[in-house]
């Protein structure tokens, strides 16, 4: 039958990024029920749709949009994400690498869990990319295509990320 | 070659694994090479904070469980799409259309707004129409006529548009229904009792009038339609 091979195939293109997505759910709605909720309304969007998906394209670009275009439009998307977009202020990247300033260094001792809170408090758009490039290790041009954004626009977006969570840390310490 | 330290995006792209400058610099200044090492750590740290563990393995059983608990499913929906496709014309399109017609035009004529277009003028409510129908709604200038045009509205029937013209003669009110052919009501069915009903075809569409006026009127509201004044004089 054709929909159970269709959903053979999908199911194999996508449930080993089962882990990734649950990790991505739980980073942008901060909550383990919800994170659940979100993964399985995307599994069931993306093999709905998988008629569209073209073989051999990015999946895992593709169901990771599909995931946070679910949380986009759940109620805890829309209070997370300001109807204005953001605005890519210039002024927060430094011009010259300046690595061993006192925040990398607190940085480097600080254990997990006030880093994870740290990043917990960022706006969902900084979460995002901090966990798309760090941990699942995705290129700017990945990233780009996941988050329908320009290439520019991921490495300022990355950039003002980490500056923030260095920031967090100087003012903690 | 490159003798200038690095910017803060070339050391953010260089331990992101994206193109960036010749990395001989790094083997000379320390200060880049620094920058480097403390941007890799801070990806290292943070992909250790935002480490949740695996997916639980109640989320995976429920995704891979709708394996065998959808195929009924979506069969069960299947049949009952099948089975609305197949009896819906036999339900609906074989059940007398002017019975639900008179109800509509007892529950228009009878509401306190019952047109969406309030207007006398024909050049106002025959334009209003157009994007709203599927097709461009006649209506005459009723001028020299014992007629008068109230206002229109979109009805659906049987889900698709038609447009309703509601048109006054004295202290009546009379609804006409137009439809398009292939989107009309195929039986119309006898004209319950108490109110008259006249339908007629014109350049592709079905007219159904209904009013409690005399079958003689709705016959002179079709003339009036048929042969619009505004057509036959120069």
């Amino acid at each position: 039958m054709e929909d159970r091979r269709e959903r053979q195939s999908f199911e194999e293109l996508a449930l080993p990024l089962l882990d990734s997505l649950y990790r991505y759910a739980r980073w942008l709605s901060r909550d383990p029920a919800e994170a659940e909720d979100l993964v399985q309304e995307a599994y069931l969007k993306g093999l709905r749709g998988f008629g569209g998906f073209t073989p051999g394209s990015n999946i895992s670009a593709w169901m990771f949009r599909i995931l946070r275009n679910t949380f986009l439009t759940s109620r805890s998307g829309l209070r997370a994400v300001p109807p204005l977009s953001l605005d890519e202020e210039p002024e927060l990247v430094e011009a010259i690498a300046d690595g061993a300033t006192p925040e990398s260094h607190l940085l480097q001792r600080a254990d997990a869990e006030s880093l994870r809170r740290a990043i917990e408090e960022l706006p969902v758009e900084f979460r995002e990319v901090l966990l798309l490039s760090d941990v699942e290790e995705m290129s700017y041009k990945e990233i780009a295509e996941t988050l329908s954004i320009p290439l520019g626009t991921v490495t300022s977006r990355l950039m003002r990320a980490r500056q923030k969570v260095r920031k967090a840390f100087s003012r903690k310490q | 070659m490159m003798d200038r330290h690095w910017t803060a995006e070339e050391v953010e792209r260089f331990a992101d694994r994206e193109a960036s400058p010749d990395d001989r610099h790094l083997r000379e200044c320390v200060r880049c090479a620094n920058a480097v090492l403390a941007t890799a750590q801070m990806k290292a740290a943070i992909r250790g904070a935002m480490d949740v563990g695996p997916a639980p393995a109640s989320l995976r059983a429920r995704l891979t469980q709708r394996r065998s608990v959808q195929t009924p499913w979506w069969i069960a929906a299947a049949a009952v799409l099948a089975a609305i496709v197949v009896l819906t014309p036999f339900l609906l399109r074989n059940q007398p259309a002017l019975p639900e017609l008179v109800d509509m035009h007892v529950t228009i004529v009878g509401s306190a707004n019952p047109v969406d277009v309030i207007s006398t003028d024909r050049h106002t409510v025959k334009p209003w129409f157009e994007g709203r129908v599927p097709f461009a709604v006649p209506v005459p200038d009723l001028a020299s006529t014992p007629f008068r045009l109230i206002g229109g509205r979109v009805v659906y029937w049987r889900g698709n548009q038609a447009a309703y013209l509601l048109i006054g003669k004295a202290a009546h009110r009379i609804s006409l229904f137009v439809f398009r052919q292939e989107n009309a009501p195929k039986n119309l069915g006898t004209s319950p009792p108490a109110v008259s009903t006249l339908s007629w075809r014109d350049d592709g569409l079905l007219f159904v009038a209904v009013a409690d006026v005399p079958p003689g009127d709705l016959a002179a509201l079709r003339d009036a339609f048929t042969h619009p004044r505004s057509e036959v004089s120069p």
